[in-house]
């Protein structure tokens, strides 16, 4: 059994809008709302790496859980955008937050792993101890490491979210977690070194759409639950009109899902955190909630995982 | 009622442009299939003609054109 102990989130100053990505592509900006839904996204600046994000966030959650860097277990950091191979963010994260000689280690698995480092530290606090998830991406800089691409530009900004995750009850607590990987379609979505990111659209939305549904609501019959016994969705925020069809496809309505990829846009590993993040401090989890995370990515990889909020 | 009309009457209902009479062209470059549009055109495929397109044959290339669906269809029991 374990719980999270809290979130936090950091997104950087700068602004990305639909007006400069439209004059940059030559594209309307009613095109870019059509194709994504999203306005704005933020973006680091020149001297602003992974690193920094991953820290802010990392403190920003450290101040919510209630935790010190001292009683931490282990960290995992999640990025698709590392500042370089290795040793990776976690270690620059332990380093900043003087956290001692704890495990620290990352996944390189892009928009799943925040639900991944979820997962492993669910199944490790027990013997870690406290286990500090951060997710962090500089998605705008990738978008400019070879041919800028309208269709993918426009879809993804910078953030950073992280939690922890904790032995025992509550406030939020884990009560189940699920992810697969299936690498059929692997080269549909991919970042090799020195290049841009390339997607192959079409066959990302069609398995976005089957594959987080399916996730959710596997993760719910297998806990004897139903949709309608859900109060917060917290999707990976992938793209807003892919959330639509997904909200869709599992009849529920936008007053049950947390949204933020209109102001943000798809920050891919942190998108799913810090939803969670602004949720929590919005007030929306209330006791007895229960909570739906679903996220998808590169690998192909997805995942589910089942929060319910309680008085602990 | 053949193959190919239940196959334009399923495309009717998502059509976002004139669908080709060529079989072979492309529905996704003459604008008739977005990527959404494409999610549920598969999904209404698989109620008409009660199969299942399983994970590891949902492709685009798989639903391109009318003839690739009729080709598909066909050798995946479509009833």
């Amino acid at each position: 059994m374990s719980a999270l102990k809290g979130f936090g989130h950091y997104v950087p100053a700068g602004v990305l809008t639909n007006d400069a990505l439209a004059a940059e592509f030559s594209v309307t900006q009613e095109w870019i709302l059509s194709v994504c839904g999203i306005e704005t996204r933020r973006s680091v600046a020149a001297d602003e790496t992974v690193c920094d994000l991953a820290e802010r966030a990392a403190v920003a959650c450290l101040q919510d859980s209630g935790f010190t860097p001292d009683k931490l277990g282990a960290i995992i950091a999640c990025t698709g955008t590392p500042h370089r191979q290795f040793p990776g963010v976690s270690a620059e994260v332990q380093k900043r937050l003087k956290a001692g000689t704890i495990p620290a280690f990352d996944i390189h698995l892009a928009s799943i792993s925040g639900l991944l480092g979820l997962a492993l530290a669910h199944r490790m606090c027990e013997q870690w101890g406290p286990v500090l998830v951060v997710a962090a991406e500089t998605m705008t800089r990738v978008m400019s490491q070879g041919p800028r691409v309208k269709e993918t530009a426009i879809l993804f900004g910078d953030g950073a979210g992280a939690c922890v995750v904790a032995p025992g009850e509550g406030p939020l607590a884990i009560r189940d977690v699920q992810v697969a990987s299936d690498a059929t379609f692997s080269e549909a979505l991919h970042l090799d070194f020195g290049s841009t990111l390339q997607m192959d659209g079409r066959t990302i939305i069609m398995h976005a759409v089957r594959k987080l549904a399916r996730a959710a609501m596997e993760l719910l019959e297998r806990n004897n639950l139903r949709v309608d016994d859900v109060g917060l969705f917290l999707f990976h925020q992938a793209n807003l009109r892919l959330l639509e069809r997904l909200m869709q496809e599992l009849k529920i309505d936008r007053t049950r899902c947390f949204l933020n990829v209109e102001r943000y846009g798809n920050t891919s590993s942190a998108s799913w955190l810090i939803a969670a993040s602004e949720a929590k401090a919005a007030g929306l989890m209330r006791p007895g909630l229960k909570v739906v995370v679903a996220a998808f990515g590169a690998g192909l990889s997805w995942g589910a995982a089942l929060l319910e909020t309680t008085s602990a | 009622m053949a193959v190919d009309e239940r196959v334009l009457s399923a495309l009717g209902k998502v059509a976002k442009a004139p669908i080709p009479t060529d079989r072979d062209a492309s529905l996704f470059d003459t604008g008739v299939l977005d990527s959404f549009d494409l999610v549920d055109f598969v999904a209404d495929l698989e109620k008409e003609f009660n199969v299942k397109v399983p994970d590891s044959d949902l492709h685009p290339s798989k639903f391109e054109s009318l003839a690739k669906i009729a080709t598909y269809l066909n050798t995946h029991g479509a009833a």
